[in-house]
């Protein structure tokens, strides 16, 4: 036994002794951080690859400081704050990580965000869109996408004049996401004239909602909205149509995704309302070739790709305009007010780091696939 | 009163499956005193298998009652099957070595088991949610307000059964009366000519392959399944075999249900936001006013 384990000590003692040797190339790294793995990991992806081709785009364009090459390090939050905490500390703790994208959902980026404004690391969510985030002071935290305090009044405001909805049920996942947009959803909606019938939440992660879809069932509701992501998204549309539930479901971003129609089943999933925080990108001619060669590295192209593409690139842009690689520089550049062109137009942003660019548009689930409705 | 009804089916469907689970617990804890905390990673792992084999027979939607409730056979078989074995290999790989061991051990071994199979199965099949197609035509049955679907019918049917089976196993037949001497004293068992080991082994291929079944079924009702999965449903039923009386069959059958119906109507009546939570008052309820459980005759403490 004892050779085995000294057997086992040598390729350990190896490790340590060469990895001081060799002289590394310099490199600016750039993390990216959102749930790579789990029921979320399909979304969670999009942000991954979306900076994934940014930073090799640039790397193929050469040195965006002379002697540096840029580096992705991706870290998995597992939508869960804790583990995104954990990420923020490893990326403030590593001096050579300029920037960081992520990460997916509001309750991931918001106790992380705290640790990027102490280690004075620029962060530039693609997703995350509760309007708290944006308020907490910290001059690190930058957002390309708009928020819920918009999406949620503009769902209200779609649901109640084009849909004629009278009365509503209100679901949320009591996350920070998903109860900040059903409330911001529900306020638009009561102001415009229309009745919430009852407001619930449900666990993320649970599987059975036919007993809270059975109370919903006899207040006959036009619509139900729902704040949260696509897994319990899918099994809500699911479990209604098997009660015989008529109204359709509305939600947000977080639903907008091609898993929920193959989890749901496209026949169940037809008719389902989701507004997205931003425009339809496959329509747009910038983006044509943005859309070709991601699809060609990575499959269809997903709900955050473009969105972190462009945090991504305006990142880059930030560091190659510092011109160092000294944080509170690439801060400052960002802090500037200077406009950053990119596939969603030209971003600017405010004093508390949310872009001036913000769309938010209507999606629908028509034969099997997300149909862009309109821009709202 | 409608409401109440339509929300009686829906517990009963999940506290079908729980049931089910609670039964390899209760099973394994009856022989040898283990609360097998990797049991609720084999429900997960008999779900894979049940998608497994759709995607390889390729069996699709659409087809006909008989040929779906076919393939629902062959399924059930095939993970079974795979599953029991499993439950076997776990018993010899993790459990058999240190069965002289305190308790404790095999406990913290079972939690090592069940860390081995969800990072197993996340490897294999991948970190994402699977969609599971359906198999079974969308038939519903409508009585006034209350709606019941094909597909609860089959999980409940396929459980009653399948209980049925096991009690009759148990009760009336040879390899149950070796179970039952087993269950109560290895050693005296032993001197009578009973193969423990083997027994065990039984025990663990059954149990295991009851969640199997179950695995099947949730995955086919809820059309999705994921690597973690066999965690929340494994605590459910553990917490059902523990309000049925550990260690009793009935029991856990019983229990199971009233789990699945303690949920449905706590969170159709209640709140659903405390939907997780029913479930667990009762275990605590349970623990600190009747130890042994509604059906349980005895606090066995004697390993």
């Amino acid at each position: 036994m004892r050779n085995f384990r000294i057997l086992f000590f040598i390729p350990l003692a190896a490790i340590i002794a060469f990895s001081g040797c060799g002289k590394k190339e310099p490199v600016i790294k750039i993390g990216v951080s959102a749930p790579f793995t789990g029921d979320q990991a399909s979304i969670g992806l999009t942000i991954l690859n979306g900076t994934k081709l940014a930073v090799d785009q640039a790397n193929a364009k050469g040195e965006i400081i002379p002697g540096y090459k840029l580096e992705l390090v991706p870290i998995d939050d597992q939508h869960n704050p804790t583990q995104a905490v954990t990420a923020a500390k490893k990326f403030v703790s590593d001096p050579e990580v300029l920037g960081v994208v992520g990460h997916l959902n509001s309750s991931c980026t918001k106790p992380a965000s705290q640790i990027y404004h102490n280690g004075r690391l620029v962060q530039i969510t693609p997703a995350s869109t509760n309007p708290d985030i944006s308020k907490q002071g910290y001059d690190t935290f930058f957002r390309v996408c708009a928020t819920d305090d918009l999406q949620g009044p503009k769902a209200a405001q779609f649901a109640f004049n084009e849909l004629g909805a009278r009365n509503i049920y209100v679901i949320d996942d009591k996350t920070t996401y998903g109860k900040g947009l059903a409330d911001e959803f529900k306020k638009a909606f009561e102001k415009l004239g229309g009745k919430v019938l009852g407001r619930q939440g449900i666990t993320q992660g649970d599987k059975d909602f036919t007993p809270l879809l059975t109370k919903i069932r006899p207040l006959n509701p036009d619509l139900i909205f729902y704040g949260g992501i696509f897994p319990e998204a899918s099994l809500l549309i699911k479990q209604s149509k098997d009660l015989n539930i008529k109204a359709p479901l509305m939600a947000g971003d977080g639903i907008f995704d091609m898993t929920l129609i193959n989890l749901a089943t496209p026949q169940a999933a037809e008719g389902t309302y989701a507004t997205m925080i931003g425009t339809d990108v496959k329509s747009m001619p910038q983006a044509r070739e943005f859309v070709q060669s991601y699809e060609e590295k990575f499959g269809p192209i997903g709900s955050y790709s473009a969105y972190s593409f462009d945090a991504a690139n305006i990142l880059i842009d930030a560091i190659r305009q510092a011109g160092t690689t000294n944080r509170e520089k690439v801060v400052e550049v960002l802090k500037s007010g200077k406009t950053f062109p990119g596939l969603l137009g030209q971003t600017e942003f405010d004093a508390n780091g949310d872009t001036k660019n913000k769309i938010v548009s209507v999606f629908r689930v028509k034969d099997g696939k997300w149909e862009h409705v309109r821009t709202v | 009163m409608e409401l109440f009804f339509q929300q009686l089916i829906n517990g009963l469907t999940i506290g079908t499956i729980y049931a089910l689970i609670a039964l390899g617990y209760t099973m394994v804890y009856g022989i040898i005193q283990l609360i097998n905390f990797a049991h609720g990673e084999v429900f997960m792992v008999g779900a894979y298998i049940g998608l497994t084999v759709i995607l390889v027979f390729g069996f699709a939607a659409g087809a006909s009652l008989p040929a779906a409730l076919l393939y629902l056979l062959v399924i059930l078989l095939i993970s079974m099957i795979v599953c029991g074995l499993l439950g076997v290999l776990i018993d010899q790989v993790a459990y058999r070595p240190i069965r002289n061991s305190p308790r404790l051990v095999a406990l913290i071994s079972a939690i090592g088991v069940s860390f081995v199979l969800q990072n197993a199965v996340m490897l294999i099949y991948g970190p994402m949610d699977k969609g599971i197609p359906q198999i079974f035509p969308d038939i519903k049955f409508i009585f006034g307000e209350v709606t019941l679907t094909l597909m609860q019918l089959i999980i409940m049917a396929v459980s009653l059964v399948l209980m049925i089976f096991l009690n009759f196993l148990v009760q009336k037949t040879q390899i149950g009366r070796a179970m039952r001497a087993t269950a109560q004293d290895h050693k005296m068992a032993r001197l009578v000519g009973i193969n423990v080991n083997r027994i065990i082994s039984l025990t663990f291929f059954i149990g295991s392959s009851m969640a199997a079944v179950g695995g099947v079924l949730f995955g086919l009702y809820y059309h999705t399944i994921n690597f973690h999965d066999g965690y929340l449903a494994g605590l459910k039923a553990f917490t059902a075999a523990v309000l049925g009386g550990i260690g009793n069959i009935p029991g856990a059958m019983v229990g199971g249900i009233l789990i699945g119906l303690a949920e449905g109507l706590g969170a159709g009546y209640i709140s659903s936001e405390w939907k997780n939570v029913f479930a667990f008052v009762i275990l605590i309820l349970v623990l600190l006013f009747k130890p042994t459980g509604l059906f349980g005759e005895r606090v066995s403490d004697r390993a």
